[in-house]
């Protein structure tokens, strides 16, 4: 079997090339390229046609001076902020729920995780008819003597429905993870806490939280990165609108990407990265801080 | 004793509550799409279609829905399958051989990890409508330009990789002692033994790309090549929303993936939260 010539280690070693080669090639070519030229068009003027020509920092500049890119920051963070404490605490008071002696878990468990496997696209439409003017929430609103509102052409409810809805799909995902972490947490530490007297608001603050903060870390991240990129639900439910009002930093981009403004939309892009980059960097320093 | 009882009933009341807020939807989106358009939105709501019709299946098939069913699985499972080859092979390299610039190229892998897709969006359309100049078998509107830039996906390395550093190598020394090739021991004790660890990519691989929206939506211009979702986005941004036929294609966009979700359903919630637990520890 031997191979006259190569030495084991250079062959492993050349093997090791072959097995990367595609995964390199794949990211290579479709992400580390595309970035480095999405980095130079947002530093020209470029419509896809004609070549590209220098403007230096221009269009970061006009970005910052563009009402309708501000609105759409803004309109980004306050979907963010929401999003980001509505989703994690409605989805622990799940698993707290779920980690009960209850009968049926698996049931419930199934029920709140179900609309995690379905697409957002689906998500959108079904809740853009169950909020229609007509549509079946305002029919259970009005059941219970509420009144209905057209909450999807009003600019001032539409961002909280959108929220509400996102939150709704997301939830079973916070759930499922916080409920494998809740049963991770050593039983012991809750006897002991009893044998101290705590009472259970005082075990729920020195028990169960410290020992879900790696978790809420990991859901924070991974949900505040999400939530910067929401487009979806924005594309199927609102299209952006009503007047602008849940028009986002992703929506935005598309927005000049189709009007041909490459170099525009490349500095969008920019603003993001640079945006989740810092917020990763930000939560990885405080909870080293403080575990 | 009575503390604890009301204690029961509240949990019940709430876990009950909780189970129609997130039932009812799908439960009203299957009854919307079995009933005559005039229905959708009686008062008071119709709860179970009477009459009962299957109109919004019909407008929905005579759209391209059944194209956009069979471009949606043709194009996850080429996804799934090269994710699990090309991910599993990179991985083992990455644990288990040692060859120069390892922890670097790694080290830039995890990096991508952090950049959002849209960064690379827009030039990697015009990539693939370069592509698609010089053949148009491949670039934009094409399954090679649905699938190729998710071929890869780092994630997937990153996870196989933990599992795979997991295998003692004294298990690979005795295989290399006997004269296997190290691409034999990746087919034949890596690939059997990193299974369920294989499971898990696959089901995060086959919802991310079953469900995946933005890329097709840009790289597709003609119903022949649109995905469901991408079809189904396009059907319920109409003027005038033909709701049974909009319910009809989301029960269709659904099904599939709730199928694969009722039979692996254990595996599916370790597979969509996977990294929560080994991230967090």
């Amino acid at each position: 079997m031997a191979r006259v010539g190569l030495h084991p280690h250079t062959r492993r070693a050349l093997t090791g090339y072959a097995l990367i080669a595609p995964a390199m090639l794949v990211t290579t070519a479709f992400l580390l390229v595309p970035m480095a030229l999405s980095a130079y068009w947002s530093l020209t003027t470029y419509n896809g046609i004609t070549a590209p020509t220098w403007v230096g920092l221009h269009n970061y500049v006009a970005l910052f001076q563009d009402p309708r890119f501000l609105r759409s920051l803004s309109n980004t963070v306050a979907f963010v902020i929401l999003g980001m404490t509505i989703g994690p605490a409605l989805g622990l008071c799940a698993a707290l729920l779920l980690n009960e002696r209850i009968h049926g878990r698996a049931f419930f468990r199934t029920a709140i995780f179900l609309p995690v496997t379905t697409s957002l696209v689906v998500v959108a439409t079904v809740w853009k008819m169950l909020l229609n003017d007509q549509g079946i929430v305002n029919a259970v609103l009005s059941f219970f003597g509420l009144s209905g509102h057209a909450w999807l052409a009003d600019p001032s409810t539409a961002l909280y429905a959108v929220i509400l809805v996102s939150v709704w799909q997301g939830l079973g995902f916070e759930a499922v993870v916080f409920l494998a972490a809740l049963q991770s947490i050593p039983h012991d530490l809750y006897d002991a806490a009893r044998v101290d007297g705590a009472n259970s608001w005082r075990r729920f603050r020195h028990v169960t939280l410290p020992g879900l903060r790696p978790t809420l870390l990991f859901v924070f991240v991974i949900g505040i990165i999400g939530s910067f990129q929401v487009f979806d639900q924005m594309f199927v439910m609102t299209q952006g609108g009503p007047v602008g009002s849940t028009e986002t930093i992703v929506y935005y981009l598309i927005d000049r990407f189709q009007a041909l403004e490459l170099g525009r939309a490349s500095a969008v892009a920019y603003i993001l990265l640079a945006i989740l980059a810092t917020l990763s960097a930000i939560q990885f320093r405080l909870f080293e801080e403080r575990s | 004793m009575k503390g604890r009882s009301l204690r029961r009933t509240l949990v019940y009341a709430a876990l009950i509550a909780s189970a129609v807020i997130m039932l009812g939807p799908f439960f009203w989106t299957l009854s919307t799409s079995l009933k005559p358009t005039s229905d959708v939105f009686s008062s008071p709501p119709k709860w179970i279609p009477n009459p009962f019709t299957l109109q919004g299946y019909r407008d929905v098939l005579a759209l391209p829905f059944p194209r956009y069913l069979l471009n949606s699985i043709v194009v996850s499972f080429s996804v799934v399958t090269l994710n699990v080859v090309f991910a599993t092979a990179a991985a083992y390299a990455f644990a288990k051989l040692r060859f120069p610039g390892r922890n670097a190229l790694f080290f830039i892998l995890l990096l991508t990890l952090m950049v959002p897709f849209q960064v690379n969006l827009i030039p990697l359309y015009r990539i693939m409508v370069d592509l698609h100049n010089i053949s148009p078998l491949i670039g934009a509107n094409t399954y090679f330009g649905l699938i190729a830039p998710s071929a890869v996906q780092v994630f997937g390395i990153f996870l196989m990789r933990q599992f795979i550093a997991s295998i003692p190598d004294a298990i690979l020394e005795s295989a290399r002692l006997d004269g296997a090739s190290e691409f034999r021991i990746l087919r034949s004790i890596i690939f059997p033994l990193a299974a369920p660890a294989i499971a898990t990519l696959a089901i995060f691989t086959f919802v991310t790309a079953w469900n995946d929206f933005l890329w097709p939506l840009i790289v597709t211009n003609t119903d022949s090549m649109r995905t469901l979702p991408v079809g189904l986005a396009l059907l319920s941004r109409k003027n005038t929303v033909n709701w049974t036929a909009t319910m009809a294609g989301a029960v269709i966009t659904v099904i599939p993936m709730l199928a694969v979700f009722a039979v692996l359903q254990r595996r599916f919630i370790e597979g969509l939260t996977a990294g929560a637990v080994k991230g967090a520890s």
